[in-house]
């Protein structure tokens, strides 16, 4: 296993594209944290920062990186048949539950490096600035801290979610597509319109985790339980997928 | 000793059967051509026993026990499916260290497997700047990593120029000789004819022969085509010495299974004028097509469904 593992953060090594992905997934959270501290307060954006609401809306910002971090799952997975490498991986290894499992593991791996780079980086520019703006930030307090937290746990579960997608859906453009509109489209729709059901869809459980305003959603606890069972979900259907299907 | 045991192997895509009720066994220390026109279902049959399919019946042994269930498959089998199992944008040398990591073989073995196939010079490159050619033999390259007993080869001469055949015949013919086996599938017989020892041949998913190259070739006797104008009052006497023939135009015939002498022999007892004569060489790429070619092999036919 440790070597599959291994094999696998080779493969995200020795191609560009993971560089990109991490980028983005980095800079992504930063540049929405960094709106919502200029925007606080004003009309139509998020609460005043001087409150405790509008504090977890500057850091609950992290979160946003759980997008990115989906993709780069199912890149990890989907590559291997968008590039039919699957073939010599599972001759090398054909024993694939365990190779499903690795990439589940490197996939959680990067995800939950990237969420603290993010996490840290945010940080970085986050309290300088709110210092100078007189607004006082306590990270270790519930408030903040488990926000942060949350948007981490996040980023790691997106990314196990994001390999078990790669897996169901042999098509990697079409996975990709797939999840961004229900990511970004029909979860929002939901959660907006219809949030007796948007709160049990995965945006549901990762707002309640670290949304700043707690109306209409699961409590804390809840949404990290259901995000870690959607994470569980995902991984255990698509590795059961990948197991059964033929490679040709 | 056998190092590839296949029992009823079938495979059904929906309601097209790919692979039916498929039996053959491959000798160790041998070249075997496994034969068949497209779509006869010679990769889905090497897919299964690769663990890469999963067959609706039967099942395969390999190396002594089912593909998935060798401890260390890549130290017995080396197998190089198709030309397009590459990330593009990864380099050739990269490819191959990320299977000796999953592996866990030492990463020294991609330079070394790089060598031998002769792609030594270009290791540092991306694939996507790889000829077909290249390709090939990257594959080969991965298949070689864990130095296996035996080589499962796909159509690996398919996008190759003369020049490369060439060499993966010579590459094959070492391999074979130092005691390990080769199984090679090419839809063309003439394109591995002068590297195999034995044949499997397969049709409809269906096997339709197994032997030996030699065996084979020596199925058929030569026969022997004749230009005269007598053609019919040959074809009575030829017939009358107990030599088949058949009068094809008003004034050329082939007599089946024959020497020129007989016929000879034959045309002087009768009179007939011979204008021209000539030994016909058995075709053994006529003989495959022949076959394989749903029409003219009852066995065959009785396949289609």
């Amino acid at each position: 296993m440790k070597n599959l593992i291994h094999a696998e953060l080779q493969k995200l090594r020795t191609t560009r594209l993971i560089y990109l992905m991490g980028l983005l997934a980095v800079a992504y959270p930063l540049l929405t944290t960094l709106g919502a501290i200029g925007n606080a307060g004003r009309v139509g954006a998020g609460p005043p920062l001087s409150t405790a609401e509008g504090l977890r809306n500057v850091f609950d910002s992290v979160s946003s990186g759980g997008i990115i971090v989906l993709i780069i799952g199912i890149l990890i997975m989907g590559g291997e048949f968008r590039h039919n490498t699957a073939t010599s991986t599972f001759l090398i290894s054909p024993k694939r539950g365990q190779v499903v499992v690795a990439k589940i593991a490197t996939s959680v791996l990067v995800g939950a490096a990237l969420a603290v780079i993010a996490s840290l980086l945010t940080l970085a520019i986050a309290l300088p600035w709110l210092a100078a703006k007189h607004v006082h930030v306590d990270i270790f307090s519930r408030n903040i801290g488990l926000v942060l937290l949350g948007g981490i746990a996040v980023m790691t579960i997106y990314a196990a979610i994001g390999v078990g997608v790669g897996s169901l859906i042999r098509n990697q453009a079409v996975a990709v597509a797939v999840a961004l509109t229900w990511v970004l489209v029909v979860e929002s729709l939901l959660i907006s319109f219809a949030h007796e059901i948007g709160q049990w869809t995965p945006t549901g459980a990762t707002a309640a985790l670290t949304s700043a305003s707690r109306t209409g959603l699961l409590p804390m606890w809840g949404g990290a339980v259901l995000l870690v069972a959607y994470g569980v979900a995902f991984a255990v259907a698509g590795t059961r997928f990948t197991m059964r299907r033929d490679i040709s | 000793m056998t190092s590839i045991q296949i029992n009823g192997l079938t495979k059904r895509f929906g309601t097209v059967v790919a692979v039916d009720n498929l039996s053959f066994e491959v000798a160790e220390g041998s070249i075997t051509g496994f034969l068949g026109p497209n779509g006869a279902g010679k990769t889905t049959t090497l897919r299964m026993l690769l663990g890469l399919i999963e067959p609706t019946a039967g099942s395969s042994i390999i190396a002594g026990k089912p593909y998935r269930e060798l401890a260390d498959p890549f130290r017995q089998v080396g197998a190089v499916l198709e030309s397009t199992s590459f990330h593009p944008g990864r380099r050739a040398r990269d490819h191959l260290r990320v299977l000796c990591t999953a592996a866990g073989l030492p990463p020294t073995r991609a330079d070394e497997v790089l060598h031998e196939v002769g792609l030594a010079d270009v290791g540092d490159r991306r694939v996507k700047g790889f000829s077909l050619g290249m390709r090939q033999r990257l594959g080969l390259a991965a298949a070689l990593l864990g130095e296996p007993e035996l080589l499962i080869l796909d159509e690996p001469a398919n996008g190759l120029d003369p020049e490369g055949v060439h060499w993966l015949r010579n590459f094959l013919r070492g391999y074979a000789d130092s005691g390990r086996s080769v199984l090679v599938s090419s839809h063309l017989l003439a394109e591995i004819a002068q590297t195999v020892d034995d044949v499997v041949i397969v049709a409809k998913g269906r096997l339709v022969t197994q032997s030996s190259l030699a065996d084979l070739a020596g199925r058929k006797k030569p026969g022997v085509w004749v230009r005269t104008p007598q053609a019919e009052v040959l074809r009575q006497a030829l017939g009358s010495k107990g030599i088949a023939a058949e009068v094809q135009t008003p004034d050329t015939l082939v007599a089946f299974e024959a020497t020129t002498e007989a016929v000879g022999i034959a045309a002087a007892g009768a009179g007939v004028v011979i204008f021209e004569m000539t030994t016909q060489h058995f075709d053994l790429e006529e003989y495959f097509l022949e076959l394989t070619t749903p029409t003219m092999d009852p066995t065959i036919e009785g396949a289609s469904r």
